[in-house]
């Protein structure tokens, strides 16, 4: 973060401090604790173990961060999967709050490998509900039919 | 060697960003970043050995994979990799020092190598224009031992005198470069400003002092070699949909 103008203009994240191992100045970054953290995954145990099977992008650092984290996912797997590869859970059980089995609830976004491009029509859609402030009657069209 | 006649400013400035990579680099490039993307495959092609790594968590995927739309986090940056290496990973790599080369861009940039990426005129809390913000190049700029600029156009409202807010600035003691359709400006370790540092076959010193807003000191610059058959071959092979063309439009 050095040179940017960012640590003087957020003081409330960015803050130049002694290291205590030696005298050189470095920028802390405060740690992000948001409320909720809303994550995708491609398969999740009912008592919200998730499999990531692509890229993972920063889900298990915001699911560790955040005070309270929902899982959506492509859909519900036997705990047995997670215990025959423990190495590919990416967010443990006790993270979780909710699962939620959602198939397609990362379009109009990709969730590889099971839709791997956007939704071009749906995006716009989504961006125009944005700009109108419509975003829950957007929400409720794109989940007609699926709960 | 053979030089390409058939070639325009997206496979010129491809080229450009070829020849920084040297063997045994690590090399990022960014989110919607086309330009570098299509480069750094092409790199692989020509046998270049160095890591890729970017935020779609693939290193060193499989560059024959043909990328099909300009975003960089599609399956064509992740399918084939050796390794799954994330964002988070990756700034930590680059701040320990094992970094090489980040391929970023800008909003606007000033002569001392200041990035606006944050926003553009008004002020911080009511801008005309919000940027991407600082994730990846407050970060990395710093740590980074050639953070490596592409933009590809070439103009006075992009090269200006003075950077009203800075998302990141250059490390004085590191080499940061500058690659435009125009030419390469360099700012060596140890130094305050870019330099010009050569330009490219289809220009001149003054075709770049017109269109850059800083005092360009520099009178004249040596011209980079066109871009070689085999580069434009290398090119073609990875990236027969021509996405190299897409930030040219």
């Amino acid at each position: 973060m050095w040179g940017s103008d960012l640590v003087a203009q957020r003081p409330e994240f960015f803050q130049v401090v002694k290291s205590p191992f030696d005298d050189t100045e470095v920028v802390c970054v405060k740690a992000l604790v948001p409320d909720y953290a809303i994550v995708h995954v491609q398969e999740a145990d009912i008592y919200g173990n998730c499999r990531i099977l692509g890229p993972s992008y920063q889900d298990a650092l915001l699911a560790r961060a955040a005070r309270k984290t929902i899982v959506t996912t492509e859909r519900i797997v036997g705990t047995y999967r997670m215990q025959e590869e423990p190495k590919l859970t990416a967010i443990p059980h006790m993270l979780v709050e909710a699962v939620v089995e959602l198939p397609g609830g990362a379009r109009p976004g990709i969730c590889y490998p099971e839709y791997q491009t956007v939704t071009w029509d749906d995006h716009k859609a989504y961006q125009k509900a944005v700009k109108a402030g419509e975003v829950p009657q957007f929400a409720a069209k794109m989940l007609e039919g699926r709960l | 060697m053979e030089y390409g006649k058939d070639y325009g400013k997206p496979e010129m400035m491809a080229a450009a960003i070829i020849r920084e990579i040297r063997e045994g680099d690590v090399v990022f490039h960014g989110l919607a970043s086309s330009t570098p993307m299509v480069a750094m495959k092409a790199a692989k092609a020509l046998g270049k050995e160095f890591t890729y790594v970017t935020l779609s968590d693939g290193l060193d995927h499989d560059w024959s994979n043909p990328p099909t739309v300009a975003s960089t986090l599609t399956a064509n940056t992740y399918e084939g990799s050796v390794a799954t290496f994330g964002l988070d990973e990756i700034f930590d790599l680059y701040a320990s020092g094992k970094g090489d080369i980040a391929f970023l861009s800008c909003l606007q940039m000033d002569k001392s190598g200041r990035i606006a990426m944050s926003y553009l005129g008004g002020d911080y809390d009511h801008p005309k224009l919000r940027g991407p913000g600082g994730a990846g190049s407050a970060t990395l700029t710093p740590v980074t031992p050639r953070t490596t600029i592409w933009k590809t156009v070439h103009d006075k409202r992009t090269f200006v005198e003075h950077v009203d807010f800075a998302t990141t600035a250059p490390d004085i003691n590191k080499d940061f470069t500058l690659i435009t359709p125009l030419c390469i400006f360099r700012k060596p370790a140890g130094e305050k400003y870019l330099k010009l540092d050569c330009i490219f076959p289809y220009t001149t010193v003054e075709e770049v002092k017109e269109n850059t807003g800083w005092i360009i000191d520099e009178k004249e610059a040596p011209v980079m070699d066109p871009p070689t058959e085999q580069e434009l071959a290398a090119l073609k092979r990875v990236d027969p949909h021509n996405i190299l063309a897409f930030e040219f439009k």
